[in-house]
Formats: C-alpha cells, structure tokens, sequence
C-alpha cells in the first residue's frame, strides 16, 4: 500500500511536469463551453448560409441539444485525446529505463501498474467534472428549460465507460512494447464493441451502451436501469484487465 | 460585433484557455529544441495557429525528451 501512496504521488506529479493535467482541463474545460454554445448557434448559422428565399423549420434548440453535443465531445474527441494522453504511460518509462532503477530497489511491481491505472483515474474523473459542471451551468444560462433528466447518472454512465478503456489500455501497454501499439490494440476493442452492438442477444449486456445511449435517458426514453447490465459488466471488466495487466507485467522482462 | 457582445460569457474563457494552451506550448517549443520530429519552425505556427489542437499535438508526438 505505501508503495502504491508514494508511486502514485510520484505519477500525479508527472502528469502536471509533462502537461497531461494542462492538456486535459483546458480541453475539457473548451469543450464545456462549446457544447452549449455550437447548440445554441446552430440553427442560426444554418439560417444565415440558406440560399435567399429558403425557408425550412428549424427547431429551436433546448437543454437537450446542449447535452447531445456533451456526450458526442466527450466520448469522441475527448476519450480520444485521454487515451493520446496516456498511451506512453508506461513504455516510455520502461525505454527510457527509469522504471529499472525503481523495480531493482524493490517497488513492487503491482504498485507500478495499479498506480498508474489510479493517475489515469483521477486525470479523467477530473476532466469529466469540468466539462460536465462547465456544460452544466451553461446550459442553465442559455436554455433553463428543465428538460434534461438523469445528468449525474448519464454523466456517470460516459465516466465508466472511459474508466474500463482505460482499463484496457493499461492492460495493452504490458502486452506490446510501443506506445502506438496499445492505442491500437485499444481502439480495436471498440471497433469489437461496435461489431458486438449488430447482435440483439448482446447488447443488454454490452459497456459500449454507456457511451452511446445517454441522450435516450436523458430525455428519459429510456429506464436506468436499462443501464444495471453493461455497468456491472463494465465494473468487473476494469477489475479484471487490471488484474490482468498486474500478472503480465510481473512476468515481463525489462 | 452584435455576436460578440452578445455571447462574450462563451468567447471569454474559450480564447483564454487556448492561449493559456499555447503559450505553454510555445514556451515549451523554445526552450527543449530537441522534437522527436519537425523543427522550431515547425512547432511554433503549429502550436499558436491551430486552436486547441496544435498544442495537444505538440505534447504528444512532438516533443523529444527533456
């Protein structure tokens, strides 16, 4: 455990010396700001570039729109820059031998991987607070319509799925050697996810369900419990790539 | 302009954070010329002219180690 304290420490550090922590609030934080403003502006700027003389309904926009554009951000281009972020987590460490010193005066091996998979933790939770609070009040700013239901389980919903791909990251970074070859192998689990949605069988159970269903319970169409599966799954995924990853990276040679 | 006044809540904090960001980034481009590819010519127009993602590129691929 005091391995664990001190490793951790140590990797939080590290994420404010290298920028993580800068790249991942300021980010995070553009696009709180974003979301409602692009739902806000939309129907305008589609106004202004209609050919003179044209007239089509657009509906006007609502809370609800602002929120959909949270969850297209945040699971697109935001899970997308987390992973960026931390793909050399830890084979940046093991080609640059920093990490050797380390094991060789006995920090236990456990400690490296489970601390890093906590930093990970914290930087996203932190990124997901920001932006959602961020969006959050905006959206009451410019559309207090009290349509949007569910937000901190919808936002928690989003927030586990990031949790379990990190996850799996931390687990492709103790099977390959490059960096590059985690975010692949990462990417290719939910390109899986997405193949797996075809399947009518499946999908109650599927985790990519987190990230792909929130506006349905946000504007309440759908139960939360609807989401009691794919979290439990999700849950237990998390635990059992990290243990995972432990067991590969105390038989792995540095 | 009416833009502008109207939504200055929004433009305010969006233009500081990403100056924010690229100052950093910039700061960062000049002081460890070592890139693990490109040149200072390079990075500079890179992080200060596209928003938001210039630096994140910067930090990721760009820079070499310190």
């Amino acid at each position: 455990m005091n391995h664990f304290h001190v490793f951790f420490k140590k990797e939080l550090r590290e994420s404010v010396r290298t920028h993580r922590l800068l790249i991942i609030l300021t980010i995070f934080f553009m696009f709180g700001v974003m979301n409602p403003l692009t739902a806000k502006l939309t129907p305008d700027l589609l106004a202004k570039f209609l050919p003179e003389g044209m007239i089509i309904e657009l509906p006007v926009p609502s809370s609800l729109d602002s929120w959909a554009q949270f969850f297209k951000n945040v699971t697109q281009m935001g899970l997308i820059v987390v992973l960026l972020v931390f793909s050399g987590i830890l084979a940046n460490e093991i080609t640059q031998g920093t990490l050797i010193n380390l094991l060789t005066k006995g920090l236990s091996r456990e400690a490296v991987i489970t601390a890093k998979y906590a930093a990970m933790l914290a930087l996203w939770s932190m990124g997901v607070l920001v932006s959602s609070l961020v969006t959050w009040g905006y959206t009451v700013y410019l559309f207090p319509d009290g349509k949007s239901h569910n937000l901190v389980f919808a936002v928690f919903c989003l927030w586990l799925f990031g949790a379990f791909l990190l996850a799996q990251l931390v687990f492709s970074t103790t099977l390959v050697k490059s960096s590059y070859g985690s975010l692949i192998i990462t990417g290719a689990v939910v390109v899986f996810l997405n193949i797996l949605q075809v399947f009518p069988g499946v999908q109650p159970w599927n985790p990519l369900v987190l990230a792909t269903h929130n506006m349905e319970l946000i504007g309440q169409n759908l139960e939360p419990s609807f989401f009691a599966r794919p979290i439990g799954l999700a849950f237990l995924g998390c635990c059992l790539l990290v243990v995972l990853a432990v067991v590969v990276f105390r038989k792995k040679q540095i | 302009m009416e833009m502008l006044q109207e939504y200055w809540p929004f433009f305010v904090p969006l233009i500081a954070s990403q100056f924010i960001l690229a100052v950093t980034a910039l700061v960062h481009v000049l002081r460890h010329p070592n890139y693990r590819f490109g040149t200072k010519a390079f990075w500079i127009p890179v992080v200060l002219l596209i928003q938001f993602i210039g630096p994140v590129i910067y930090f990721v691929f760009g820079r070499g180690e310190d």
